[in-house]
């Protein structure tokens, strides 16, 4: 539905010139979630904007259901936007929020207060449909800020860190509600994020930024289980990496080798999620290796192990507290790990860059 | 309350109350009850009292048969003092506005020296600056010079004492005071706003007309009101672009309390004044008064 090609975007002149996006394309389907994820400064919100119509492209293309709409003004894009701070006009109310974009379509009277009334009770806020826009809480500001944003039924929804203002609790409702909003309406939702958490539990797709490029376009599932690279792997989640190096098919780290298919001869990052360390020893098709409990964290459901390697590397395992079984683990003492094949990635050390 | 609390909120509001009655109140009834007295021979008064001074601000009385009829001269200049305010607030708001908003729009730290620019004529004395731009539309002065000297016209436009001679000098004097509070207003305003604006459709008119306009209203109706309250009593400009041919209540109340030796009258004059401008005043709070409701209804 939208085909993002080649599409660029330097600010400044001369010396002072700076690329926030360099060529990025890729395509969003129709109904789809899709989430730009990356750390501050990463282009996604330019990359967004983009979208929107706020500033123009430097080059490449944006084609909207076969129409390239890069050069178009954002007041003639059907697409809409929640930005980060709401912006809702101050001096209105509710209801004169939520009917700006069909008055500024000039729609008649009679389609825009309904139009209104069911937006209005889509986000849960009919009864607050007379108050001013300032006598709101920021979560009621927000669902305003959505159901201004919908009512005029835009192809695209783009979400500037909608949730960013809210504290944690609403936050999580909030993330539950757009997903709900999003199924409901069946419209295409593109998120801008920074939070991983709230990317992966929202989204059918996301892509990963960093450096004014996509590192990886993958479902939340791809991307937690093969990250493309070490960029990935350490925003998404938390890992492990580990110096091996790799020779006739097998990989080395420190003491222990083990065959692992697609290693290229040389040196070499592994990584591994915490979960997937195990504190046992004689597993099969897994890495063994020697490590000291450094120290022990407990996290409610689970507790952390930071484990030292005999060549100095640290390493995290994730132990769940089950009521049975948990085995009791002392610092300082000496122990057995196993990673296993399955869950050791290769990862490439580079971020995709020039 | 009761007791030594009360009597010393009292004290302590005395030195605000009496400076509020020494140079407000008492000033305005002393020029309220000279409205009632006698005008003497060589100006001053005589403590008789009579309503001739307040009679005369519309009225005349034909010398010859004794008449009644409507005061020619004092109408056309309140008119023109009412006309020309109105058209020098206009005019301010015309040029102002758009001033203010490239000001407003500029990186914040170029704010500053255009707004130094603004402020650089309030450095100059008045009476000066009127001066300078006389020199530049009167016969022999700037303007008809290019113009002679262009071929354009064969002899000089005569612009001195005219209307329009006072309502640009009072457009040039009273334009920083339109300036500084739309400036403010529109400093304040979140352009975030005026994105989301286009961002739902609207285009460049709709957003100024719906978005713009209503937020940045109270800086330019008190803009307005200063421009417009000083211009509906000024002196120096009128009389040095407008000479006696294009005078202003301020310039009629002077004469009366100089050549015109009738200070009754001049007092009757500075009331109305005062009451013209408190009525603009009235007209403003409900302006804004009515916007509160709204905010806060």
């Amino acid at each position: 539905m939208l085909d993002i090609r080649g599409l660029s975007k330097r600010f400044g002149y001369g010396k002072g010139e700076v690329t926030a996006l360099h060529e990025v394309s890729f395509s969003i389907a129709e109904g789809e979630f899709f989430t730009l994820l990356g750390p501050s400064g990463c282009g996604k919100t330019t990359l967004l904007r983009l979208i929107a119509g706020f500033i123009s492209p430097s080059g490449g293309s944006l084609v909207l259901d076969g129409k390239d709409i890069a050069a178009m003004p954002p007041n003639r894009r059907p697409v809409n936007t929640v930005f980060q701070s709401y912006a809702l006009f101050p001096h209105m109310t509710v209801g004169e929020n939520v009917a700006f974009a069909l008055e500024a379509q000039g729609r008649p009277r009679s389609e825009i207060d309904p139009a209104v009334d069911k937006m209005l009770s889509l986000v849960q806020l009919l009864h607050l449909k007379n108050r001013k826009s300032s006598e709101l809480s920021g979560g009621q500001q927000q669902r305003v800020a959505l159901a201004r944003a919908l009512v005029a039924k835009p192809r695209i929804l783009l979400l500037d860190e909608p949730l960013s203002a809210l504290d944690m609790k609403l936050r999580k409702d909030m993330q539950i509600e757009l997903k709900r909003l999003q199924r409901e309406t069946g419209l295409t939702f593109i998120f801008v994020t920074h939070d991983q958490e709230e990317a992966l539990t929202m989204s059918d797709r996301i892509a990963v930024m960093s450096g004014g490029r996509v590192q990886q376009i993958a479902t939340p599932r791809e991307l937690y289980d093969s990250p493309a690279n070490r960029f990935v792997a350490g925003f998404i989640g938390e890992s492990n990496f580990l110096a091996a190096k790799a020779a006739n098919g097998a990989v080395e780290v420190g003491q222990g080798r083990m065959a692992l298919e697609g290693a290229a001869d040389g040196p070499l990052t592994l990584m591994i999620r915490p979960e997937h360390v195990m504190l046992a020893g004689n597993a099969p098709d897994a890495l063994e290796l020697e490590a000291t409990v450094d120290q022990l964290v407990f996290f409610g459901t689970d507790t952390h192990v930071h484990l030292g390697l005999a060549d100095g590397a640290k390493l995290v395992a994730r132990v769940q507290n089950a009521l049975h079984g948990t085995r009791n683990l002392n610092e300082g003492e000496r122990i057995r790990i196993a990673l296993p094949a399955k869950a050791l990635r290769i990862v490439n050390d580079e971020e995709i860059a020039a | 309350m009761n007791g030594p609390d009360t009597w010393r909120r009292w004290a302590l509001s005395l030195p605000a109350v009496a400076v509020i009655m020494l140079f407000s109140i008492l000033p305005l009834g002393v020029v309220l009850v000279y409205s009632f007295l006698t005008p003497g021979d060589f100006g001053n008064v005589k403590w008789i009292f009579s309503t001739d001074g307040w009679f005369s601000v519309l009225f005349e009385r034909n010398i010859f048969d004794d008449t009644i009829g409507l005061s020619g001269a004092n109408l056309s200049i309140l008119f023109r003092s009412i006309i020309l305010s109105v058209l020098t607030t206009l005019i301010t708001l015309i040029f102002g506005v758009p001033t203010a908003w490239f000001i407003a729009t500029r990186p914040p730290t170029q704010r500053n020296f255009w707004l130094f620019l603004i402020t650089i004529p309030f450095w100059t004395n008045l009476l000066v600056r009127t001066i300078a731009v006389q020199e530049m539309i009167r016969s022999e002065g700037v303007f008809n010079r290019i113009l002679l000297a262009l071929g354009l016209i064969k002899e000089p436009i005569q612009m001195m004492y005219t209307d329009f001679a006072v309502l640009l000098g009072m457009t040039y004097v009273f334009l920083p005071l339109m300036v500084l509070p739309v400036y403010a207003a529109i400093e304040k305003f979140d352009f975030r706003l005026a994105e989301a604006s286009y961002d739902l459709y609207a285009s460049r008119l709709f957003c100024l007309r719906r978005v713009i306009l209503p937020l940045i209203k109270p800086g330019v109706i008190a803009g307005s009101i200063l421009v417009f309250v000083p211009s509906l009593g000024a002196y120096v400009t009128p009389r040095v672009m407008g000479g006696g041919k294009s005078m202003m209540l301020g310039n009629l109340i002077d004469l009366q309390f100089g050549q015109g030796r009738n200070w009754p009258l001049g007092a009757a004059l500075s009331i109305t004044l005062t009451v013209l401008v408190l009525l603009a005043l009235i007209w403003y709070t409900r302006l804004t008064a009515g916007r509160k409701e709204r905010d806060h209804g």
